[in-house]
């Protein structure tokens, strides 16, 4: 085992991604599917024999920079893993081209899961299946690369908390990293993580499966919760069998992306405070309670318009469709309520696209699966704002919490201020390349903060009128996968890798 | 009686000189030798150089047959250390510590010092002490000097008589006649630097600074009749975070009546640790003396200034600035009990002297009979001592006119049961009573021969 992963990550990632290709394979066998089981097997067989014998080759590679090496091998992953699964997709799927085939994957993969085959019938369950699968291995690189690969560089929001420069490792830290390297990091993190991880998956299936859904139903919700990619097999959320159950179990299981206290094995959690007392958890609960608040009570006043006020059932569903969607947004799942839209029947209003776009940029917890600004970042500027505007009253006043409060007041907020900057920047580019090629400025809005953020079906709720992706030129594709992966690694993680030290030999 | 005083600090010292005027010996063990040569030069104690929880330093402090020692050492932990050491090697009987830290204080955790544990027997805390008295002081601001006695029901108030005051020129005889219902009795005149205790023809002259013992029901009513107004307090400037000023702001904070305090530190992580103590007091971190800080902590309109950081220049300094910036009241903590007769010519209402207050708190445990609590006035020129009269003491079944006082000594209060009586003349002294005296510190041992019964008794 150790061996194994001390080989270079990429070769590890190559070999367990082509070792996933079993399932579908094995899914399409059973249903005598075999045009779609054949390419997955193959590819199985193939890319595993390519991975052993890289690996191989590669076994006594010894980088300069075992940290440095690592975060190259994280964004290589994304660049190099969706093609290496999107070769059997597009063999399946025989009427697609190989960009489609790459850009599902690249949205799959980033847990983004906005998807181009919006017919149900267009791809086959074990299809479905595969891009499922994907996003959850996607979710699972994602919570193992941030406390195993960014944390111990201070990167993937432990910057806002340690105050040290994003990038670097901590003061000493070589001496220990040197005796116990990535690989030994890896192997414990992935014993704690993983069965967490696929135990929780493990039990949502089973209890969606008695809250009704079908077993192929269940079964990529369970994934896509967990994974925050909020892929399904073309029946959305909001037409689940379960109904209102299903929903609140999906509803329990996503707010396990609000804070990285969820998982074992987290990165610099303050075990003293109480779970309840965790800033990101605040922080959500208090967007939780806003944002439904608010929209309940504009469809009250709809409803006190249309004089069905007291429509008790009405309201409650309005209030509910209003939560879970607010809480699927924020984790940037991008699962729809069945009582979203029915708000409308009450209140004769809109339910507004906006407001998703603007809690899908917040985003979830740090070290989680969701993506956007984090609600860590979020905290520290707020913070930081409110600090300020006590300096303006008292201007040599201290501010109290303890020394770590103040360092995220102060270093934390000034790194979410930077990482901020650089996101916002982010969009403007994409959003500038997007319109460029000739869509229009609020589709390339909704596109980009869909792709950057990874909540992809942002990209048909919060516009006027529902995006088609396959409608999307080659270039639109490229530029958006780009946004994507740019979205999931977060971007200060590429500059660290991009800094000009590191090309200087 | 033979004591070990470990750490010749300011209490340290202070202590020592307390206990070796009243001749017991004194054996004074610090590491820094220059403290030592301090207390052996200047009072009739020995020293000892090294460090107070080893052993064999103790050994030569002599606790092999000593009745009694006080860690109050700077470090919580050498004074625990220094007790058990003292209890299991030496077997000293009385051990009393000092310990600042809150955790230690927490009365949770006061299960640690019980005899099987850690034996400590009094554990005495001077920041909180001391923040305790800066809190009297501010709830009786128009007085230069508080102390609460029997459990919170009777207080002794030190007034400054000012030329408007309307019971000028009066004899005491005569007020206790015009105001016959007041439970107030004035137990302390100082006059032109020389205190004593009044008789019944004394009259009182502004200028006057009177020690008034009185029940806490009657506590406005005493202080209007001698020309005082209370004022609300509201808005507070504490300058200096330490310990004290924290505790303070702490005691302010968990108030029911809305007081806002804003304090002043000049060190920064200081201020940071303060700022974290505290939820809704505003910390500054600067110097008390800068104008701009003072006028940004809103001195201009705050009720009252509590100057207590380590340094009594700068605490006095602050309080005469504030005073001149248009803050009402100034509370000074001042160690240095030579410094006290400034208070007037500075206009400093008020001033709090740690010593005094720790120092009480020590002796209280140290003094025979039934002693429950002790307050040091002036320059250790008198004493208020609170005592239940033993059915082995003179006093015991004694009509007051017929007990034999010293001079110096007056009696403040009676306490029967919980009710607090004004001593009259036909007032009977029973078992079990506890009476406050007023006495000048010449008539200590005389006092404590009226209160004892036997060493035993602690």
């Amino acid at each position: 085992m150790r061996r194994i992963l001390e080989l270079p990550l990429l070769v590890v990632l190559s070999g367990v991604g082509s070792l996933a290709m079993l399932l579908p394979a094995a899914h399409a066998a059973a249903f005598s599917n075999f045009v779609v089981a054949r390419p997955f097997f193959y590819g199985a067989i193939m890319f595993f024999l390519l991975s052993v014998l890289v690996g191989i080759a590669t076994s006594n590679f010894r980088p300069r920079l075992v940290a440095r090496s690592q975060l190259a091998a994280l964004v290589g992953a994304y660049i190099w893993l969706p093609i290496l699964f999107a070769i059997p997709f597009d063999q399946a799927v025989k009427d697609t081209t190989f960009t489609n085939a790459w850009f599902e994957m690249v949205s799959s993969f980033t847990t983004t899961g906005v998807t181009q085959y919006d017919t149900p019938a267009r791809l086959s369950p074990s299809l479905h299946l595969w891009r499922a699968l994907v996003g959850w291995l996607g979710g699972f690189f994602v919570l193992m690369s941030a406390v195993a690969i960014l944390a111990p560089l201070n990167l993937g929001g432990v910057e806002v908390l340690s105050g040290r420069v994003p990038g670097r490792g901590a003061k000493g830290a070589a001496q220990i990293t040197h005796a116990a390297g990535p690989a030994d990091r890896m192997i414990r993190h992935s014993i704690t993580l993983f069965p967490a991880y696929f135990g929780l998956t493990l039990v949502l299936w089973v209890l969606l499966l008695m809250a009704g859904e079908t077993g192929m139903t269940a079964f990529c919700y369970a994934l896509s919760t967990l994974s925050t990619s909020g892929i399904t097999n073309g029946q959305p959320m909001s037409t689940a069998a379960g109904g209102l159950l299903s929903e609140v179990l999906v509803f329990v299981f996503m707010s396990l992306a609000l804070t990285r206290r969820s998982m074992p094995g987290a990165v610099l959690t303050d075990r003293n405070r109480p779970i309840f007392d965790d800033h990101e958890v605040r922080l959500a609960a208090f967007f939780l309670i806003l944002v439904p608040g608010l929209l309940f009570l504009r469809h009250w006043l709809g409803a006190l318009a249309a004089d069905d006020v007291l429509n008790v059932r009405a309201a409650f569903n309005a209030l509910w469709g209003g939560l879970f969607t607010t809480m699927s947004f924020l984790t940037t799942t991008g699962f729809e309520s069945a009582d979203w839209q029915d708000a409308r029947q009450w209140s004769g209003l809109n339910s507004p696209g906006l407001v998703l776009v603007g809690l899908a940029m917040m985003g979830g917890g740090v070290a989680t699966t969701a993506g956007g600004l984090k609600l860590l970042r979020v905290y520290a500027l707020a913070r930081h704002g409110e600090r300020e505007m006590e300096r303006l009253v008292h201007p040599t006043s201290i501010g109290g919490g303890g020394d770590s409060e103040r360092q995220l007041r102060q270093g934390g907020a000034y790194v979410a201020w930077i990482f901020f900057m650089l996101y916002a920047m982010t969009f403007a580019i994409v959003v500038a390349a997007l319109s460029l090629r000739g869509l229009g400025f609020e589709q390339s809005l909704v596109l980009t903060v869909a792709a950057v953020t990874t909540t992809g079906p942002l990209a048909v709720m919060a516009s006027e009128v529902p995006l088609r992706m396959i409608e999307l030129s080659l270039s639109e594709k490229l530029i958006l996968g780009g946004a994507m992966v740019v979205g999931r690694v977060e971007i200060l993680a590429i500059l660290a890798l991009l800094s000009p030290g590191v090309w200087r030999r | 009686m033979k004591v070990i005083i470990c750490g010749a600090g300011q209490v340290g010292w202070q202590i020592a000189r307390h206990l070796s005027g009243e001749n017991n010996d004194v054996t004074v063990v610090d590491f820094n030798a220059d403290l030592v040569r301090r207390a052996t030069d200047t009072l009739d104690v020995q020293g000892i150089v090294g460090f107070a929880s080893y052993p064999d330093v103790l050994a030569r402090a002599g606790a092999r047959d000593a009745d009694m020692i006080i860690a109050a050492t700077h470090s919580d932990e050498v004074n625990m250390v220094t007790c058990q050491v003292a209890h299991s090697v030496f077997s000293i009987p009385r051990k009393i510590a000092r310990l600042r830290a809150q955790s230690y204080l927490d009365a949770i955790y006061a299960d640690l010092y019980r005899r099987d544990h850690m034996p400590i027997d009094v554990v005495i805390s001077p920041e909180k002490e001391v923040a305790e008295a800066a809190l009297q002081r501010l709830a009786a601001p128009a007085t230069f000097d508080t102390e609460s006695f029997m459990g919170g029901k009777a207080q002794l108030l030190g007034i400054v008589l000012d030329s408007d005051c309307p019971v000028l020129n009066t004899s005491l005889r005569q007020l206790s006649e015009l105001f016959s219902t007041l439970r107030a009795i004035v137990v302390g005149v100082r006059r032109d630097e020389r205190l004593f205790a009044p008789n019944a023809g004394d009259q009182l002259f502004a200028g006057d600074r009177i020690y008034v013992f009185s029940h806490t029901e009657d506590l406005n009513r005493t202080l209007e009749i001698f020309g005082k107004t209370t004022r609300k307090q509201e808005r507070i400037v504490i300058v200096g975070g330490g310990n004290v000023g924290l505790a303070v702001a702490r005691a302010l904070e968990a108030r029911t009546e809305r007081m806002r305090a804003k304090i002043i530190e000049k060190s920064r992580p200081r201020a940071e640790k303060a700022a974290d103590g505290l939820e809704r007091t505003i910390v500054l971190n600067g110097d008390g003396m800068d104008m701009d800080v003072l006028l940004e902590a809103g001195i201009d309109r705050a009720d009252a200034v509590l100057a207590v950081t380590d340094d009594d220049k700068t605490n006095l300094l602050v309080a005469v600035r504030a005073k001149q910036a248009g803050c009402h009241m100034a509370i000074a903590l001042v160690n240095d009990p030579t410094l006290v007769p400034l208070m007037a010519a500075l206009d400093i209402d008020a001033f709090i002297n740690p010593r005094a207050t720790t120092v009480s708190s020590i002796l209280r445990h140290i003094r025979h009979g039934r002693v429950r609590a002790i307050y040091s006035i002036g320059d250790a020129e008198a004493e208020m001592i609170e005592a239940q009269v033993l059915s082995t003491s003179p006093l015991a079944g004694k009509l007051i006119r017929d007990t034999e006082f010293p001079e110096g000594v007056l009696v403040g209060a009676v306490m029967k049961g919980d009710k607090v009586f004004k001593p009259t003349g036909d007032l009977r002294m029973e078992e079990g009573d506890v009476i406050a005296l007023f006495c000048m510190a010449k008539d200590v041992p005389e006092v404590e021969r009226l209160l004892q019964v036997s060493v035993d008794f602690f």
